[in-house]
């Protein structure tokens, strides 16, 4: 255990340590991929912990930087209180949602998500008067000196991504923590041992929603322009999926491993071969499906090596439909 | 007006029930959700254009060779890889073939370019009319090729051994093993059978739509929605199902301003799915 | 122990043609340990499904403590004092046996709101059941003993008032049969726990109950203490044919 502080401690060093000491492209980089790494970690309370595959989750993030984005130019909001607002929003249509399409499962959730989130960008992108349509939003920029303002960034993204990692840490531990595990190991045994599955999945949901939508919001920041067609995008949905194969969903440090190696990969192949950008993330994510279902840190718990990714076929253990 | 707008619907409606089969058949059989079926229609597509501007054949007769191709490569990709996680969660198998989907997007546009194709014959102004509404023979020959080929589809589950064993795996795996079926490669044929479909639905669309590597989601999304309005299992429900989506989309732009209309589709969608996923002629599935 | 605690009122279930309980009527007292037997598809856990919710009911009316629970979803059931085990151990995968008998803890009756205090009890109901040293094993590893004795640590767990036992014996040997016989009379007599048991081990269950209720093609056709049970001619017609049981009345065995 004391390793595993002092390890941490360090890595938390360096991440504070990081933007004074590395160029502006770094910085951004590293601020991107707490992005993805909070992302991720949100979809894992509804996907990985709960057992509700959510392809429909950045319907929280556009939601969140579209609110951001239309109270900060149209009615003249500062930042803080955009922010809540958004976090708000998210939060109410999850619960909305929730309580629609809640009661369906597996397959037909995954995708009646991705519907409701199609529709939710459509009524977006045809508000015109309210969200500029087509055109997008530009949002209000910070000004100041561009270092200070990767910095002011970064930082926010790496208090969200601590933020959320203690949140799972408590819920690997805690009541409400213990109810997603069940209802995602057997949602009709869960039900007869005393536990409100529909409360609890929204809730689930909620908080996934909660933490994807803040991110939009800073997003909306970051970024300043927003529009609907990328930041509705179902790509993000597909990359925190990909993210929490490769790290393992249901852990807590999965989502934020899982981000750092999709991000090195992203950039070292974008970097070189723009063109096959598309293909080799296919090709991962087909590669890490077939040999690693579970993620890096099951192989490492379970103290595998690398002869151990050749997969039986026909396991029985793998039958949760 | 309408009377116009629903014959093109009715029309269309075939193409879409041949799109729609082969999904069904992959999602009820394997309880997978094949996100790259829209690619494969895709690659139909292209592998009609490409064959009609190298060696001028008509899209109609290049069916059976695309056909082949498809139900070739699918088996192959079923046999070697999606076999291995078929019996795996949603997560797992959707986040498959949606890798699936964007490494075919890639391929096609590193070998076609992003640049629309699409197939022009020189009949493609040949109709006939009437009373005032017109029917190009084109979408005709295209409405009556579906409509063979979903009749085929039908006799080939309900006549072959092969069709029989299929259904015998999707309603009972375990007990299908114990008859003997190799149940494995009946998957392997089962996803070959979907992806031929979804070749011959290309083309039959690559001469009234172009095609660019970009229009396996939308045509997925398409595929989706008539599976589930048709309810799985169910050939003649695919068939209800593309034909009223055919509808629905062709007298919805008489009503509604186009910008609603996606938008009507993913409400029709969501509603089904909450409150009749069963579909219209389905049965109450595996859940 | 005369109060009624459980009370049902033409409970019927039918899957479209399919008579699966046809208008039962029941009472059970407080602290008592009523048995239900019947032969195969009488309908004994189709009749405990409906009392815990996890079916509904076609006709009639279940009620437990003055309050109507028959409609209510299984988790309100479970959170009024009513727990159940099933014949099928469905225990929850990935996670160990603590874990597993924990949510009971929490989520039950009592609904332990502390992780930590939940563990305790559940602690101490494991060291009842027999299973201290299993705490971290993962349940995937038990074998069928164990896995039964977890069930019933499970519904003990939510601490009922009122116990559905369903099979729990089935598969075990004869000293482990004797075993949770004694747990099942220490939990009634010690803890005063109401106890429904459905049993094929005859032995067993007409040792434990106080009283026996027969079902036989979704109808109860006898009712009464064990002794009188097992001289009944129409369970003993139920189980072995009406030429059988008219022999033995005949000839004066009783």
């Amino acid at each position: 255990m004391k390793t595993k502080a002092i390890v941490l401690g360090i890595l938390a060093a360096l991440c504070i340590a990081a933007p004074f000491l590395l160029t502006g492209f770094w910085v951004r980089l590293i601020t991107f991929t707490f992005m993805f790494a909070v992302l991720a970690s949100a979809l894992n309370i509804i996907a990985g912990f709960t057992g509700y595959a959510a392809f429909g989750n950045m319907v929280f993030f556009g939601l969140g930087a579209y609110t951001t984005a239309v109270l900060m130019t149209r009615l003249g909001f500062s930042f803080p209180p955009a922010l809540a607002c958004s976090a708000a929003v998210a939060v109410a249509v999850a619960i909305i949602l929730g309580m629609l399409l809640l009661r369906l499962k597996g397959h037909y959730f995954a995708l009646g998500t991705l519907g409701a989130a199609e529709a939710v960008k459509y009524i977006v992108e045809n508000m015109t008067r309210i969200t500029g349509g087509g055109q997008g939003i530009t949002v209000p920029p910070l000004r100041g000196n561009p270092a200070v303002i990767n910095t002011f960034f970064y930082f926010m993204m790496f208090g969200l991504l601590i933020i959320i990692i203690i949140v799972v840490w408590r819920l690997s531990k805690n009541r409400l923590g213990y109810a997603f595990k069940a209802i995602r190991a057997n949602e009709e045994a869960a039900g007869v041992m005393g536990i409100d599955t529909t409360r609890y999945k929204i809730t689930a949901w909620a908080l996934s929603a909660l933490f994807t939508g803040i991110t939009g919001s800073v997003y909306a920041y970051w970024f300043t322009y927003i529009d609907a067609p990328t930041v509705f995008d179902v790509m993000w949905v597909v990359k925190m999926f990909v993210i929490l194969l490769i790290g393992g969903a249901g852990t807590i440090w999965g989502p934020v491993i899982g981000a750092f190696i999709l991000e090195t990969i992203s950039e070292l192949v974008w970097s070189r071969f723009i063109n096959l950008h598309l293909g080799i993330l296919g090709l991962i994510i087909i590669l890490v499906v077939l040999f690693m279902p579970r993620g890096i840190i099951s192989l490492v718990s379970q103290g595998k090596g690398i002869k151990d990714l050749i997969p039986i076929r026909r396991k029985t253990r793998g039958d949760d439909r | 007006m309408i009377i116009q707008a629903i014959v093109n619907g009715l029309l269309f409606g075939a193409v879409y029930a041949t799109i729609g089969i082969g999904f069904s058949l992959v999602w009820g059989v394997m309880n997978i959700i094949n996100v790259a079926h829209g690619s494969f229609i895709m690659v139909g597509a292209y592998l009609s254009y490409t064959l009609y501007a190298v060696a001028g054949v008509d899209p109609f007769l290049s069916i059976p060779v695309v056909m082949a191709v498809l139900f070739g490569i699918a088996y192959v990709i079923q046999k070697y890889a999606l076999n291995r996680v078929v019996r795996g969660s949603v997560f797992i198998t959707l986040t498959f073939t949606f890798g699936l989907q964007i490494l075919i997007a890639n391929i096609c546009l590193l070998i076609w370019s992003a640049d629309y194709r699409s197939v022009k014959l020189p009949y493609s102004s040949a109709g006939f009319q009437i009373g005032g509404v017109v029917i190009p023979l084109v979408r005709l020959g295209i409405f009556a090729v579906a409509l063979i080929l979903t009749g085929l589809f039908y006799l080939f589950m309900r006549r072959t051994k092969t069709g029989i064993a299929i259904n015998a795996t999707a309603l009972n795996f375990e007990g299908a093993k114990t008859v003997g079926i190799d149940v494995y490669n009946i998957y392997a044929v089962t996803f070959g059978v979907s992806a031929a479909l979804a070749g011959a639905a290309g083309c039959l669309i690559s001469p009234i739509m172009s095609v660019n590597p970009f229009v396996g989601g939308p045509l997925v999304g398409k595929a989706f929605v008539i599976a589930i309005l048709g309810g799985l299992g169910s050939t003649m429900g695919a068939l209800v199902g593309g034909m009223v989506l055919g509808l629905v989309e062709t007298v919805g732009t008489v009503f509604i301003p186009s910008s609603y209309q996606e938008l009507l589709g993913f409400s029709v969608l969501v509603l089904v799915l909450v409150f009749r996923p069963q579909g219209l002629l389905g049965k109450r599935f595996y859940e | 122990m005369s109060e009624v605690i459980l009370s049902g009122r033409q409970v019927s279930k039918t899957f479209g043609a399919l008579k699966a309980v046809w208008n039962v009527d029941f009472e059970v007292k407080r602290g008592e340990i009523l048995g239900i037997i019947g032969p195969n598809g009488a309908g004994k856990t189709t009749l405990l499904s409906m009392i815990n919710g996890t079916l509904s009911l076609t006709r009639g009316t279940i009620t437990f403590k003055d309050q109507v629970i028959s409609g209510l979803q299984p988790f309100r059931i479970a959170e009024q004092g009513i727990s159940r085990t099933f014949q099928i151990v469905k225990p929850f995968p990935g996670m160990t046996l603590l874990e597993n008998v924990s949510i009971g803890a929490l989520f039950g009756k009592d609904k332990i709101r502390d992780a930590r205090e939940a563990r305790e009890k559940t602690r101490a109901i494991l060291s009842t059941v027999n299973l201290s040293g299993q705490e971290d094993v993962a349940v995937e590893n038990l074998n069928i003993s164990e896995r039964k004795r977890l069930e019933l640590a499970r519904a003990l767990a939510m601490d009922p008032e009122l116990l559905l036992l369903d099979e729990v014996m089935a598969g075990l040997n004869t000293t482990e049969i004797n075993w949770i016989m004694d747990l099942i009379r220490k939990l009634n007599e010690k803890e005063g726990r109401t106890i429904l048991v459905i049993e094929h081990v005859m032995k067993a269950i007409m040792g434990i109950s106080h009283r026996i209720m027969v079902l036989h093609h979704g109808q109860k056709i006898a009712e009464g203490p064990p002794e009188q049970i097992s001289n009944d001619e129409n369970v003993i017609s139920a189980y072995l044919g009406e030429r059988y049981a008219k022999r033995r009345g005949a000839s004066g065995q009783g």
